[in-house]
């Protein structure tokens, strides 16, 4: 456990590479963990990241659960006395972090050499996009029948494969990080009661991932700087319903016609549960994703005032996505089917295969880290009480 | 009855003596005294009311004594003093009598005993004013001219100024070269311009005076005479050694300092590339482009502060021109090379003033500062690899654990040491404090006198100062030189030993136990008898007391004096009652 720690002299450097703000100005005065409300009775917290990074201690920062618990919330910025942008920095150790989960090199290329990323992504699109037109087959001009266009069994097994290849990357991401914050926290899982760790899972991904609680309240801004409409958790939040909406109709599409009851692809009226579920998932997650995208051009949050090209990524692809399946859905019930809403379903489908493949190394990758440390934070949690517990046992 | 006219103030001190002693019974305990023709108490003794009466009174009742029983003589005896003088009256007619510190606040808890010793020490200060005798100040011509020892920054300061005020300067510098330790530096705080060209420019400035006569390769051999009159004898170290006889007025002791020598494995010293400070400024002043040590890049400096410095049992104090000299080097290495990783290991940061603004630009160019806890010092080893040196440190602001850098090099800010300079102190009997540097009479009010008149130090001999605080204490010890010599004549308290000639047989008992060398043998009338310089003499006592033959009275406080004090004090303060006639 004493293993000496050795300082990594260009951290800093390399951090500010993902867009940190000036932390040399920093003096650790802790004004940033006075106001932070998420900092607990340890009182090191944001301060300590920043600390982390100044003096070169690269492990130390990568394993630390608490980067992923802030929601840049911008209150730390607000009152810091040296300028120094503790809130910018965090986001910015985020993204630093995301590129060194990750082995391939891929998530960095993407964060910090825009023109090279974009030039990635865009190759990424046409690959997939030739690839499945390559088995074309006939345009139905009656109504829109995707499938004989692109076989249906083609995209499913692509799918597949983009799934097993991003399990592999996230999981060997998540991995890396899970086992530097159980090293660094000190966790036992064998000495651990199961119904502490499911009670940490249901918080990290119930309560907080989904349910979104700490995002909604004590990260919210004390002033909003945007309308109700466009405000910052709201946004956030259609997006992330609105994702796994689709998620989920995609999912029961697939389970209908594996138990026979629909098949994939047959024509169904626009009330039909599982499509109504998609429609309004697809509504949620594209207003969701256009605020978000106006907040970021209009820089109106602290969160939205620094955006990096795989930020932009990001939301443009999951617009795109959401944004072109509306479309083959008009296209789906227009009296002739367009030749457009063949291409358009061509375009979707090859984006939103490019979404998923490159989910672990874009911003996108914060979906699966940032669930990562809310249950060790959690789990710290259920120890501190698991602790109390048996104090007051061994008290009695 | 005596012939005397004493005047007797006692001190309420607005209730520090008034509140334990009864000062209105010990105004009518002594109203009756020998030679006591007024006696009154006072709410203080010193305010300017109380003043302007005593000088009415003393005028008004032709008085030829004064007492004022208040606090100590080190807080008012000169006011009385002036005082007296104001009054027409011989200031060494006066005498106070301390029943503050001495009485009133040190017998809170009785106040008939602190009473009864207030009377006791009155009338004995009575006693003594009865022998009291007007005295003169000794008045000697002095030498304009001053020996300034050491022409390091504040040296070569001081000679300037001591020739444009008009003294003589002679200049010794031990070494071949002027200008001490700050030739030696690169760019200095605040404008970047090199110690070699603030030392060019005074060498200049020295050269265009005549009145500045520059000895190199020189010390001080010898001293002797008294204030104003020494005469001095310079060893010149010169291929063909030389001796040269100078009389002065006064001396400045510029000395300088040294800087601290780590012994060998101190934080790894004697490891290739661990420099003290003076060796890195060195290298970094003669940098450009990038920095390398042995033709090798340096890519991470670590820094290590308070070597030798603050340690209990060795230099206990802060040498506090390292803090900012550090700050300020690794300054420069930013300058000549951006991508210097820079660590500062240290205890506390003590960039005092102005250098706090360099603190913060040093922070805002990327230098790391680390806080090390009390207790577990940083070490330093070599690398397994040969090439890097490896700190292990403790960072406080990340819990304190352990830490390695690896880096090119490492620095130990060392700091200020006294110079060796036995022989010096010896020769001009200088005060050498516990830390090794020369010691003042008084740090605020008397900063560059020391206890032996006429000489003077300033500079980084008396305790660690960079060149701005040095330089200012050698300008101090210029007016001071200045008020000393400028009038010609120097005026010496009279309070010295003088010799009974008809009573000295020559012992010689005197001679050696004279601290400050002021007793020659001379011949009177065919006889052998002791005499003793005014001038040198500093009124110890010591001889006084010694004299077998109660030849030697000590002028202030004769023998008659003293023994009338002692006979009042031995008498029952309350109860002075007439011996009834048998």
């Amino acid at each position: 456990m004493t293993a000496v720690t050795f300082i990594d002299t260009g951290l800093l450097a390399d951090v500010k590479r993902f867009g940190a703000a000036d932390v040399s100005a920093c003096f650790s005065c802790g004004n940033c963990t006075a106001i932070c409300p998420l900092s607990d009775n340890d009182g090191t917290f944001p301060r300590r990241m920043i600390r982390y990074a100044q003096v070169g201690m690269k492990d130390a920062l990568l394993s630390s659960k608490e980067l992923w618990t802030c929601y840049h919330c911008g209150k730390c910025s607000d009152s810091c006395p040296q300028q120094a942008d503790p809130a910018e920095y965090m986001a910015a150790a985020r993204r630093y972090a995301i590129a060194s989960y990750d082995r391939t090199r891929l998530a960095r290329t993407m964060y910090t050499r825009p023109f090279v990323g974009s030039a990635i992504a865009l190759l990424v699109a046409v690959f997939f996009a030739t690839f499945l037109y390559s088995a074309h087959g006939s345009q139905s001009n009656r109504s829109l029948k995707v499938f004989d266009f692109i076989p249906e069994h083609l995209i499913h097994y692509t799918g597949i494969a983009v799934m097993v290849l991003i399990a592999l990357a996230g999981l060997a991401g998540i991995v890396t990080m899970a086992r530097g914050i159980a090293r660094r926290e000190g966790v036992q899982f064998r000495q651990l009661p199961l119904a502490g760790i499911f009670g940490a899972l249901w918080n990290a991904i119930g309560v907080e991932s989904i349910g979104q609680r700490r995002y909604r309240g004590d990260c919210s801004e004390i002033q909003e700087t945007e309308p109700l409409y466009r405000r910052r958790w709201l946004a956030h939040s259609l997006t992330l319903w609105g994702f796994l909406g689709l998620l989920g109709a995609t999912l029961l599409d697939y389970g209908l016609s594996l138990i026979g009851v629909r098949k994939t692809g047959a024509a169904v009226p626009v009330w039909y549960p599982v499509r109504l579920l998609g429609t309004l998932a697809g509504i949620a997650m594209v207003y969701g994703v256009s605020m978000l995208i106006v907040n970021r051009l209009l820089r109106s949050n602290r969160a939205a005032k620094e955006s990096k090209p795989s930020d932009w990524m990001f939301l443009v692809m999951l617009w795109v996505v959401g944004f072109s399946g509306f479309l083959i859905e008009i296209a789906l019930y227009l009296p002739h089917a367009p030749s457009w809403g063949y291409w358009v379903f061509l375009f979707h489908v090859s984006v939103a295969m490019e979404l998923m493949l490159l989910l672990p190394f874009i911003k996108f990758a914060h979906a699966i880290y940032r669930p990562v440390a809310l249950f060790f934070y959690a789990l710290a949690g259920e120890q501190a009480k698991q602790a109390g517990r048996e104090e007051l046992t061994s008290a009695a | 009855m005596s012939e005397r006219r004493i005047g007797v103030y006692i001190c309420h001190c607005g209730g520090n003596i008034s509140d334990y002693v009864d000062v209105a019974k010990v105004r009518d305990a002594i109203k009756d005294e020998p030679g006591v023709v007024h006696a009154e108490t006072t709410l203080f003794a010193c305010s300017d009311g109380t003043q302007q009466d005593m000088i009415q009174r003393i005028r008004d009742e032709k008085l030829d004594g004064l007492v004022v029983a208040s606090c100590s003589p080190k807080l008012h005896l000169f006011t009385f003093r002036g005082v007296s003088k104001r009054a027409g009256l011989n200031p060494f007619q006066y005498s106070q009598v301390n029943i503050r510190e001495q009485d009133s606040w040190a017998h809170g808890d009785d106040h008939a005993g602190a009473t009864e010793k207030a009377i006791g020490l009155v009338k004995a200060g009575i006693a003594r004013t009865q022998w009291s005798v007007p005295l003169e100040p000794i008045s000697v011509k002095t030498t304009p001219k001053t020996l300034v020892i050491g022409a390091g920054i504040a040296g070569l300061r001081a000679a300037i100024g001591l020739a444009d005020i008009g003294l003589g300067v002679y200049l010794v510098e031990r070494e071949k070269e002027l200008g001490g330790w700050v030739a030696r530096f690169g760019a200095m705080y605040p404008n970047r311009s090199s110690g070699r060209e603030l030392i060019d420019r005074l060498v200049a400035e020295v050269k265009k005076r005549p009145e500045i006569v520059v000895l190199t390769n020189a010390e001080l051999a010898s001293k002797s005479g008294s204030f104003g009159n020494y005469v001095t004898e310079i060893r010149i170290n010169n291929d063909i050694p030389d001796s040269l006889r100078l009389e002065v007025g006064s001396i400045v002791v510029a000395t300088g300092f040294d800087t601290y020598r780590p012994e060998i494995g101190e934080y790894g010293y004697g490891i290739d590339g661990v420099l003290t400070l003076p060796e890195f400024k060195e290298l970094v002043d003669h940098s450009t482009g990038s920095l390398t040590y042995h033709g090798k890049p340096v890519r991470t400096v670590a820094y290590i502060y308070c070597v030798g410095n603050r340690q209990p049992g060795g230099n206990e104090y802060c040498s506090r021109y390292c803090c900012a000299a550090t700050v300020h080097a690794s300054i420069e290495v930013d300058r000549i090379d951006q991508n210097v990783h820079q660590y500062h290991l240290y205890r506390d940061i003590r960039t005092y003033g102005k250098f706090e603004l360099m603190y913060e630009e040093s922070r805002k160019r990327g230098s790391v500062y680390m806080k090390f806890p009390d207790g577990t010092p940083p070490s330093v080893a070599k690398a397994p690899d040969g090439r890097t040196l490896l700190v292990t440190t403790r960072d406080t602001l990340t819990g304190g654990e352990e830490l390695t850098i690896p880096a090119d090099l490492v620095v130990l800010v060392t700091g200020m040491v006294p110079r060796d300079n036995e022989e010096l102190t010896t020769i001009l009997k200088l005060p050498v404090g516990s830390d090794g540097f020369y010691n003042e009479i008084h740090p605020k009010l008397r900063p560059v006198e020391t206890v032996v008149d006429g000489v003077m130090i300033a500079g980084a001999c008396q305790g660690p100062k960079n060149s701005t605080e040095s330089v200012a204490s050698g300008l101090t010890a210029v007016t001071q030189s200045g008020a000393m010599l400028m009038k010609g004549v120097a005026e010496l308290d009279p309070l010295v030993a003088t010799v009974d000639p008809e009573r000295c047989t020559w012992c010689g008992a005197c001679q050696e136990v004279c601290p400050y060398a002021a007793i020659d043998k001379i011949t009177v009338d065919g006889r052998e008898v002791a005499t003793i310089s005014a001038a040198t003499c500093k009124g110890c006592g010591g001889c006084t007391s010694y004299c077998p033959d109660h030849a030697i009275d000590l002028l202030g406080s004769t023998t008659s004096q003293i023994e009338s004090m002692i006979d009042s004090l031995a008498e029952d303060p309350l109860e002075r009652v007439e011996e009834p006639v048998a």
